[in-house]
């Protein structure tokens, strides 16, 4: 099936290929001894390859979120071969196998490569995956393809020689619509796409955002960048990075701390002034290059029809969990008579995020069956079929059905964003799985999801935030005291256009007392909530008091 | 008088591994237990094996039904295996060490990990 | 001396160290000689007079601008990697060569690494003090591994999208 996203062409798959030889070159090194394992570890580190609680974990990339069912398959065969028939989509739109070994590390890549995947630069002091919306192509409200942007990035920092041993990590996203399903706010660089008042295309370039440890949301330093500029702008605020981010402190070195120490106003002088030093056309993709890759993203050959489809409306008549499913994970489609089909990897007792080698083989072939061939990963641990036809929609809930991926939860309480936490992270304080599957038993009826509404619940392990718990309309931090796991609880937080920081509630809770607080919290705002308001709604109208007073009045804290 | 195991990953396939008279076993049952400063030199030769291991400590036990239990809870899971996937790791394979384990009385900061971060 | 691999034309090879490293107090000698910035900066005139190659040698934390005016009368600029992770000299060394158009030699020191090689030319770095013990067939090895590269850099190698448009 011809394919309507970027395809790897012959020097795209060279690249894939050279790397696999260099660190193929680089492990026998490190086996032989002639590499030490601080010098081995940023090289295998821009392979995506962790040294993580129980075994090596491989971090492949998904470049915005967006994959070809040939590649799901891939991802099922190297989980099935090299790791225990498992694989987890994370909230950057990559996805992790937990059971690498270093041995086997050149030969995964090896495979990977055959499908045009790779782990490049997942990890390290580099550039990272850059996401993008995960209904780009899909969604009315986009002003463009963010990926065909995300794309040139893409390329732009793959092996940039002169930003591979930046002070720390580095995350960009890119989004197009005016509800931001990237979490744009909270990241190194967060790219909008906006048409200007001329009717321009541009973006509003965003930086200093990030989680962890100092949570910020990123000022715009640039309202509107024409998108032909787009890399030399970026190449201007890498540089400035590079040259001015600390690196004496591995806590201070994200580019966020050196924006808020400068004042976004002096930082993006300082960009601008590199900026202006800089040989534009140089760096900037000509049109002639623009243009190709945009015409990989083509269009599929859709078929338009206006009008109910039948079989839709019939099965939403008849079976009242196709009904919610649609009610849940169905969106309209840019396309009439298409629709959006959000997969949710957020069963009952399941792992969130976690998806078998049978499930990815599974949502492959409905993919081929029924969206082009096409999957998306969004990071909110989830998958997208992203172009159904709305009288398939039935076919595909029911071939969901059959592999256990049907729970139609999206955006509802149990539809949790957990990091692996303790369970697999050498990093982590506590566990954040076992919380979630804790917290989305409580609501796992789905009528009394259904009632609460939107609920974005967000779990981290430890301070460095996988679990985006700064984002969360409940944010819940584990941490460590005494030895014991106690977890922190914060509301009001969110990731879209309407970005705000999660605040602290009250003194961190045990295990069970954060899951009984969650009811609490959840019961407080049933309570109290006005017609429409979303939990996060009802908190910004009330403040915390009523929930700090649900959770803590006669709780009995750690 | 504190007692604890050595530990560390195989480098070639990351598994944990425990310090047991100059090799390395895949379960803390197995492992040499050092009173006071004792893991010292087994710490020393573990550093100077790179292309065998990688990052070994020291971490803290208290015996329990004759298994030395990590203090932590961190090295529980590590010397147990996923608490949400008991079909994987050493837990699906030593059954009976992991009983102990799990049952074993509480946990306390360890100076294993702590030693590690500072490291970093 | 510490090994000293150079890059031209016809490769990576072994080149004979005849510079200097000279320290802040001491004195200046015939020959070629190395010295810190800040010397530089106050004795610029009185180094640059002596008829002998000179050479600046700047930590990762020191701009390049300052250099800016008497590149053209350098030989050598050395940039110092403190550790191998420090990616500040990569950026100095392209914006010598791209910004103000050095075409002395940029010499690599510090913690250097063969692993590196091919970042530091393609960032215009066409000399060499490996700590690692590796010598120019390593050097040679390392920096050919790419067929292709996606961006523009120092080194002027046609990037993809060039490639793409023959």
């Amino acid at each position: 099936m011809p394919s309507a996203i970027y395809q790897y062409d012959a020097i795209d798959s060279a690249m894939l290929a050279d790397r696999v030889a260099e660190f193929r070159g680089q492990v026998a090194r490190r086996l032989a001894g002639e590499l030490t394992e601080d010098q081995f570890k940023p090289l295998r580190l821009m392979n995506g390859l962790y040294l993580q609680l129980h075994a090596y974990m491989l971090r492949v990339a998904i470049p915005y979120g967006t994959l070809r069912s040939p590649q799901l398959r891939r991802l099922a065969d190297v989980a099935r071969r090299y790791d225990r028939g498992y694989g987890h989509f994370t909230t950057r739109q990559n996805i992790q196998f937990h059971w690498i070994k270093l041995k086997d590390a050149p030969d995964i890549l090896e495979a990977l490569a055959a499908d045009d995947l790779h782990a490049i630069q997942t990890s390290g002091n580099c550039i990272r995956n850059v996401t993008a919306d995960p209904y780009a192509g899909a969604t009315a409200d986009e002003v463009d393809d963010p990926r065909v942007w995300s794309e040139a990035i893409r390329q732009w920092s793959t092996f940039h020689p002169e930003f591979s041993y930046l002070p720390r990590k580095f995350k960009i996203a890119v989004t197009a619509a005016p509800k931001d399903r990237t979490a744009a706010r909270a990241h190194d660089i967060g790219l909008q796409l906006r048409r200007n008042r001329e009717g321009e295309l541009g973006f509003e370039v965003m930086v200093g955002g990030g989680q962890g440890r100092q949570p910020f949301l990123a000022p715009t330093i640039r309202e509107h960048l024409p998108v032909r500029h787009l890399l030399s702008y970026l190449q201007a605020v890498l540089r400035t990075y590079n040259r001015h981010g600390r690196r004496d402190n591995i806590h201070k070195a994200r580019i966020k701390v050196l924006v808020a120490q400068l004042g976004a106003e002096e930082f993006a002088r300082q960009v601008e002034a590199e900026w202006a030093a800089t040989d534009k056309a140089a760096v900037d993709l000509p049109d002639t290059e623009l243009a190709r890759i945009r015409g990989a993203f083509r269009i599929h050959p859709f078929e338009p029809r206006r009008g109910p489809s039948p079989a839709f409306e019939t099965a939403k008549a008849a079976d009242p969990a196709f009904a919610r499913f649609v009610r849940n994970n169905v969106l309209a489609h840019k396309v009439p008579g298409y629709a959006i089909v959000n997969v949710s990897l957020k069963a009952p007792g399941e792992t969130p995020g976690d998806c078998s080698a049978d499930q990815m083989d599974a949502v492959a072939d409905l993919a081929d069956a029924h969206s082009f061939g096409e999957v998306r990963v969004t990071y909110q641990q989830n998958l997208v079929l992203p172009h159904v036809p709305l009288d398939d929609v039935p076919a595909v809930f029911a071939g969901l059905q059959a592999i256990g991926l049907a729970t139609a939860n999206i955006d509802l309480a149990s539809d949790i964003i957990a990091c692996p936490g303790l369970d697999y992270c050498s990093l982590a304080n506590a566990r954040a799985i076992n919380i979630a599957q804790d917290i989305a038993g409580r609501f796992a009826l789905p009528e009394r999801a259904e009632a609460v509404g939107e609920l974005k619940i967000k779990i981290s392990g430890c301070i460095n935030a996988c679990g985006h718990h700064h984002l969360g309309h409940i944010g819940i931090l584990g941490v460590d005291k005494k030895g014991e796991e106690f977890y922190q609880l914060s509301l009001g937080g969110s990731g879209e256009e309407d970005a705000s920081l999660a605040r602290i509630l009250g003194p961190a809770l045990s295990g069970p007392g954060v899951v009984d607080a969650v009811e609490r919290l959840v019961d407080a705002y049933m309570g109290r909530r006005l017609d429409g308001e979303r939990f996060l709604d009802t908190y910004r109208r009330l403040g915390a008091e009523p929930f700090k007073e649900a959770v803590y009045a006669d709780a009995h804290p750690a | 008088m504190t007692a604890q195991v050595l530990t560390a990953n195989g480098l070639l396939d990351g598994e944990v591994v425990f310090f047991a008279g100059g090799r390395w076993v895949q379960h803390i049952s197995e492992a040499d237990v050092f009173i006071g400063d004792a893991g010292a030199p087994a710490l020393a030769a573990a550093e100077a094996q790179p292309t065998v291991v990688v990052a070994p400590y020291l971490i803290d036990v208290a015996p329990s039904e004759g298994v030395p239990v990590p203090v932590a809870y961190r090295e529980r899971v590590r010397a147990l295996g996923p608490t949400i996937h008991p079909d994987m790791g050493k837990q699906a394979e030593n059954r009976r060490e992991a009983a102990v384990i799990e049952h074993a009385q509480g946990a306390a900061r360890s100076t294993g990990r702590v030693a590690l971060i500072k490291r970093k | 001396m510490p090994t000293l691999i150079r890059l031209d034309a016809a490769g990576f090879r072994l080149a004979s160290n005849d510079w200097l490293d000279l320290g802040d107090e001491d004195e200046a000698v015939d020959g070629p000689i190395l010295v810190s910035a800040a010397r530089f900066a106050a004795q610029a005139d009185e180094l640059l007079t002596g008829n002998r190659p000179v050479g600046v040698r700047l930590r990762s934390e020191e701009p390049v601008e300052p250099l800016a005016y008497d590149l053209p009368r350098l030989a050598l600029v050395a940039l110092e990697f403190p550790k191998f992770r420090d990616g500040r000299p990569y950026t100095a060394a392209q914006l010598l060569r791209t910004r103000y158009g050095f075409t002395g030699e940029i010499r690599a020191v510090g913690e250097v690494l063969r692993e590196q090689a091919g970042f530091m030319v393609r960032c215009g770095f066409d000399a060499f003090e490996p700590a690692d013990g590796s010598g120019p067939e390593d050097w040679g090895r390392a920096a050919g591994l790419f067929r292709h590269v996606y961006q523009v850099a120092a080194d002027g190698r046609p990037p993809a999208f060039v490639e793409r448009a023959r």
